[in-house]
């Protein structure tokens, strides 16, 4: 059975998809020993910089991400001796050679072997394939933020399938390019999902942020303060980047991002907003 | 693997050998599968892959028995001791792979906790032996409710288990548990027409959809396994004991009637569908006279004809035969 990370129970079971989250992401621990030495979170950048390098010509943006949450879950699981090139090479060629493999049936690796640099034999990848299926304890179909869109779209309240499927996209790829931001690493997957869609709400229909953030708040199955973290440090990656981008150039556009916060202004912005879409 | 030290052979399971085991450390029965991994060229296998990690999944489930950890050995050939020289196969693979210069023989060991024994050594017990005696109506209750919770498990999965029988569920007697076994390698490791050992695998549980040759089977194939499991408890003797897929139907056929178009839509167009001698349904109290009348409700609706009528696992839990169980302790 292939993994598809958007159900990847095969069936709608909101409950076991909650429950079970923790076991596919590094505990709580590990994480903060990870984030703690400037060594592993280099090397953590290198190899995912990699991954994402050699499933360039690949279309299937998931495959790059169910490598990373193998990484991240490895790194975490079994500490790195050193950082020799080839080791973060078979590291990242490993990742995604699992994550393929879990995801399509037919696949050669040499479609992911770059060009030029280390080329690995089977048993090589194979044994890397190994130590990351022992580390990992062989839990690969992995929970991902992917996996709680669709419980958290049916609490939007609008229904129409073009601005559904707009939110979504938009969810999707703010997930894709939080992956690998080290200040998110530790929230759960339910967590960044709820996160990630609040914010295309934001971006996309500020008039219905605030019932979408009160409902999903007041799911039983989230914990509203990590939720609310984890959306105000996507909001703060958004605005660096916006400004490394916009250099000192000072645009108004975005002035309003500049200010939000989560509950207590929301009220006012969300009226500032209506008053922009009504212009 | 020299962490675990084989006590003694349990038994062929429909994948290969199943070893019962103790761990040298912890000293921890377990029982151990040894599976062939079919090396490739792309290291390990996807369905291999895919398969033990939906089995890990679904392994985290009270009523499925649990799967420890896995053990990837690539072992030389040289060293092969084991006793597998009965598997006609290997010595030719062996000379194969020496003469293709590859002498590594990747194997993989699933490592399961261990119970005592199984549905069937359990029923035959109650039958043979020293001190023959029914299964105690609780008992019997609360092993299907184990049952269909660990069926209602697999189903909420997306799995079929489609080799559901009394040999399958494993049995902790002292605490009364009953887990599903032998999951889900169903694909990675080929559909079992034929065991391991080529002993024909039992048609006793299998559904009259899948004998009259139907592909789209779903989740009603593993209902009506469970219903002849549930008669067999009663019963302490087999529902449907065929010796052979004609058999088996016919066996089925006289007890609950010769099947319709009227009773099960589209039964005639089956691939394997025959014009059958035309039986009237039995009284199904008949066949478990110790069953009360909820019982055999339940069995009733769990042999339904039709698959789309057939109940759920899930609907099964909320039977009024239930009612009388206490559910808290599960």
């Amino acid at each position: 059975m292939e993994l598809d990370l958007e159900n990847p129970l095969t069936v709608a079971d909101h409950e076991s998809l909650f429950g079970n989250e923790s076991d596919h992401m590094p505990s709580p621990n590990s994480i903060s020993y990870l984030k703690s030495k400037d060594f592993l979170v280099s090397v953590r950048r290198q190899i995912i910089s990699l991954i994402l390098q050699l499933c360039a010509d690949n279309f299937d943006p998931y495959h790059s991400f169910l490598a990373i949450n193998y990484l991240d879950r490895y790194l975490c699981a079994f500490r790195l001796p050193h950082g020799k090139p080839w080791i973060l090479h078979l590291l990242a060629v490993s990742c995604i050679s699992l994550a393929v493999k879990m995801r399509k049936p037919k696949f050669s690796i040499s479609d992911f072997q770059l060009k030029e640099g280390f080329i690995f034999d089977s048993q090589t990848i194979q044994r890397a394939e190994s130590l990351i299926l022992d580390a990992l304890k062989w839990r690969m179909r992995s929970i991902t933020p992917f996996s709680f869109i669709s419980f958290f779209i049916s609490l939007f309240i609008l229904k129409d399938p073009p601005r559904v499927s707009a939110l979504k996209s938009r969810a999707v790829e703010i997930i894709l390019k939080s992956q690998s931001e080290i200040r998110l690493l530790g929230f759960k997957p339910s967590v960044i999902s709820a996160s990630a869609l609040l914010s295309a709400c934001h971006e996309l229909f500020p008039v219905q942020f605030r019932s979408f953030e009160e409902a999903i708040s007041s799911c039983s199955f989230v914990n509203k303060e990590n939720v609310f973290l984890c959306f105000n440090t996507m909001q703060e990656i958004e605005r660096e980047e916006f400004e490394s981008k916009s250099g000192d150039c000072e645009t108004a556009v975005n002035v309003l991002d500049q200010h939000w916060s989560f509950s207590s202004e929301s009220e006012k912005t969300t009226e500032r907003y209506q008053a922009k879409e009504g212009q | 693997m020299e962490k675990y030290e084989k006590v003694e052979k349990v038994g062929e399971g429909t994948y290969g050998k199943v070893y019962k085991a103790r761990d040298k450390t912890t000293g921890q029965l377990v029982a151990l599968k040894k599976t062939r991994l079919e090396m490739d060229e792309e290291g390990i296998p996807p369905t291999a892959l895919r398969e033990v990690s939906l089995l890990q999944m679904l392994s985290q489930s009270l009523y499925i028995v649990r799967l420890l950890c896995v053990e990837h050995v690539i072992r030389d050939l040289n060293d092969d001791n084991d006793d597998d020289s009965e598997d006609s196969n290997s010595n030719r693979k062996k000379e194969s792979n020496k003469t293709n210069g590859l002498n590594q023989k990747p194997l993989l060991y699933l490592v399961f906790e261990y119970l005592d024994t199984d549905l069937k050594k359990f029923i035959d017990s109650h039958r043979k032996g020293p001190n023959p005696r029914p299964l105690s109506p609780a008992l019997i209750q609360s092993f299907l409710y184990q049952l269909c919770k660990g069926v209602a498990h697999c189903h909420s999965h997306g799995v079929l288990h489609r080799d559901l029988k009394p040999q399958n569920l494993l049995v902790d007697k002292e605490k009364g548990i009953l887990k599903i076994a032998d999951l889900g390698l169903g694909r990675a490791f080929t559909v079992p027409l034929k065991s391991y050992t080529h002993e024909i695998v039992t048609l006793w549980y299998r559904a009259p959809e899948v004998l009259l040759g139907s592909t789209h089977y779903s989740t009603g194939v593993d209902m009506w396994s469970v219903g002849c499991i549930f008669a067999e408890m009663v019963r302490r003797q087999a529902l449907f004991p065929g010796d052979s897929e004609f058999q088996q139907l016919l066996h089925i056929f006289r007890l609950l009637g010769t099947p319709s178009e009227k009773d099960w839509p589209g039964v005639s167009t089956l691939r394997d569908w025959h014009e059958y001698p035309k039986w009237e349904s039995q009284n199904l109290a008949r066949a478990v006279p110790t069953l009360g009348p909820d019982g055999v409700d339940l069995l009733s609706k769990m042999l339904t004809y039709n698959p789309a009528d057939r109940i759920s696992a899930k609907a099964a839990l909320d039977h009024p035969y239930f009612d009388s169980l206490d559910k808290s302790q599960f």
